[in-house]
């Protein structure tokens, strides 16, 4: 009975079990997606504007009016097409960050401090990694949603024209969106008010979009600039996303894809690490 | 498991042996042992501060013990907590309720954290609304309900897969007494239908009106078991004779409070005698010269039992 008796074979099994125990189900964070399309239904009216609208407006604005501002200078640095299909891609992606990490920000913050639903949650049969892992798909799948509905209006409009290229886009959307959503989760769940939030947004994630090649190339960046650029995920979301959408040669595709979904890994992994800490006391 | 269990008559569903809790350089849970038996109303009485969330935790999964043994259905919830806590509903302190959802969907959401299927999650919801006197209440959001139905709510919430074991932490805590009143009432049918209940409360008069059975917790440690009126005839004579000194008692000499009755406790403005007969404790200590301002004669309660084992009151 005594943990000193048992043979070695038992504490190798229990081992396994404890493991089996903290490690993600296979199948249970679906219940947290669930949960959260539940949550979506009552308040979608509210994330309508800044998931959907607002990458639109930005898009026709600064298309439009930075466009007649750059005019013939744009083919210098787009290769030939116009301003707009230039930065579409871009935009696209960047949204995906703004939409994937303020959806990692408060919503989780609250289940954690504020309304703390997530500790009734892990009383469930449902483990903190669970949680997390749940959390983390349906941010994925929130951001495809929206990208899906701008790759339209970009094929609509005409800005796009090449469905595979709107698919392709949709695709590193989504990978963005799981680089900057994980990565972003596991800050939340560190935290005790949102003031750290503020923090990030406005020195991080924001001044981001200007440095990742959005509006220019990143090439025009000062060369440190470019190095610090280079590491983090929405460069390689951007450089990805343009040329598939302009079809473009696509250099380091390997290496672009890869960054992302390191960036998603290990941010899932910190996120289960720093979530299990903080409630599981 | 290769190993079948000696049962005590009833079975215990929870057994602590040695278990242990340290947070750093504080020990939260001193090795306790404790069994709660299958149907019973099983309570930790104690101060705030005592061990009594953590140890509910521990029986939870959601806290790893430092020490000892804990086995819930017989299994260890460190290597079976999934399973373990697919049968136990837990209801914690604070509300922990989503703002944004309707009562009914706050149901219906957990029932698939459980992985029961829609219809089997619709019917029990709606069972439980009625059972809890919520069903009027199914649509309405959950942020402007009362205290007491939001507590109602979120056990209704903990009972949605039907658990074995219902663990309840300080359930009553910033409820006024009527809604007090209507949870001990949803809580004394559920017993009769056979779940087991397990709760922590500061609170003497629930513990002694709900538990079958319950430990007292002082300082991290169980310092008394039994049952109420047990722990009051074991701990505490049949009544007690409360004096009220306004002024003070530092200056009311030893042997006369000796005299009155079996024993006594000195308080910062009262003493507290237990003894067999009040009125006549009271009439001996006016012989012996006392001139309390006030004074009431009761049959002694588990306040007694604790200030007796721990010489403090449980709200100090």
């Amino acid at each position: 009975m005594s943990a000193a008796q048992s043979a070695t074979p038992l504490r190798a099994r229990s081992r396994l079990a404890a493991i089996r125990e903290a490690a993600p189900h296979p199948t249970r964070w679906r219940h947290i997606v669930g949960y959260m399309l539940a949550v979506y239904r009552r308040e979608w009216q509210g994330s309508v504007f800044s998931g959907f609208i607002e990458p639109i407006v930005v898009l026709a604005g600064l298309g439009i009016g930075l466009g007649v501002l750059v005019g013939d200078k744009a083919a210098e640095i787009t290769g030939g097409v116009s301003y707009v299909a230039y930065i579409a891609p871009a935009l696209m992606v960047s949204s995906a960050m703004n939409l994937a990490t303020s959806e990692a920000a408060w919503p989780i913050l609250a289940r954690v401090a504020w309304v703390r639903i997530y500790h009734a949650i892990i009383a469930t049969p449902l483990n903190a990694a669970d949680v997390m892992v749940g959390a983390i798909a349906f941010i994925v799948g929130k951001v495809a949603f929206a990208a899906a509905f701008f790759a339209g209006v970009l094929l609509i409009t005409g800005i796009t024209t090449s469905p595979e290229g709107a698919l392709g886009m949709l695709a590193v959307s989504i990978l963005t969106a799981f680089a900057f959503g994980a990565p972003m989760a596991a800050f939340s769940v560190t935290q005790k008010s949102d003031q750290g939030f503020a923090f990030l947004f406005r020195l991080i994630i924001t001044p981001l979009t200007f440095f990742s090649g959005t509006y220019f190339p990143i090439e025009n960046l000062p060369f440190a600039a470019q190095v610090l650029s280079w590491c983090t995920p929405l460069a390689h979301g951007v450089a990805l996303s343009r040329a598939l959408a302009l079809g473009t040669p696509l250099t380091n595709l390997g290496i672009h894809v890869a960054a992302l979904l390191l960036w998603g890994i290990v941010g899932t992994i910190a996120a289960i690490y720093l979530f299990r800490k903080r409630m599981l006391k | 498991m290769g190993m079948t269990n000696s049962a005590p008559e009833p079975a215990a569903l929870i057994r602590a042996r040695g278990l242990t809790k340290v947070f750093g350089e504080r020990t939260a849970v001193a090795s306790i042992d404790f069994e709660v038996r299958d149907g019973e109303f099983f309570g930790f009485l104690g101060p705030n501060g005592a061990g009594k969330t953590t140890t509910m935790r521990m029986i939870a999964g959601v806290s790893p013990r430092t020490s000892g043994t804990l086995e819930i259905f017989g299994q260890d919830p460190d290597l079976h907590g999934s399973e373990i806590r697919g049968r136990i509903g837990v209801v914690h302190q604070q509300e922990t309720l989503d703002m944004e959802l309707s009562v009914r969907e706050n149901l219906l959401v957990f029932g698939r954290f459980f992985g029961m299927d829609r219809a089997a999650i619709a019917t029990r919801a709606d069972e439980l609304l009625e059972l809890f006197q919520l069903s009027d209440r199914a649509k309405d959001q959950v942020e402007p309900l009362s205290g007491g139905m939001k507590r109602r709510l979120s056990i209704a919430r903990s009972l949605i897969a039907s658990p074995r074991i219902l663990m309840l932490d300080e359930p009553t805590t910033g409820l006024d007494p009527q809604a007090r009143h209507l949870l001990w009432d949803a809580l004394q049918r559920l017993k009769r239908g056979g779940t087991t209940i397990v709760l922590t409360t500061h609170y003497m008069d629930e513990a002694e009106q709900l538990c079958d059975r319950l430990v007292v917790m002082d300082q991290a440690k169980i310092v008394a078991e039994g049952s109420p009126r047990q722990l009051i005839a074991e701990h505490a004579s049949r009544e007690v004779l409360e004096l009220r000194f306004p002024n003070g008692t530092e200056s009311i000499d030893v042997k006369v409070l000796e005299g009155i009755g079996d024993r006594y406790e000195r308080l910062a403005e009262r003493v507290i005698i237990g003894c067999e007969n009040g009125e006549a404790a009271h009439a001996r200590a006016l012989e012996h010269g006392l001139d309390p301002e006030s004074w009431l004669v009761r049959r002694s309660s588990l306040e007694d039992v604790f200030l007796r084992l721990t010489g403090r009151t449980l709200d100090e």
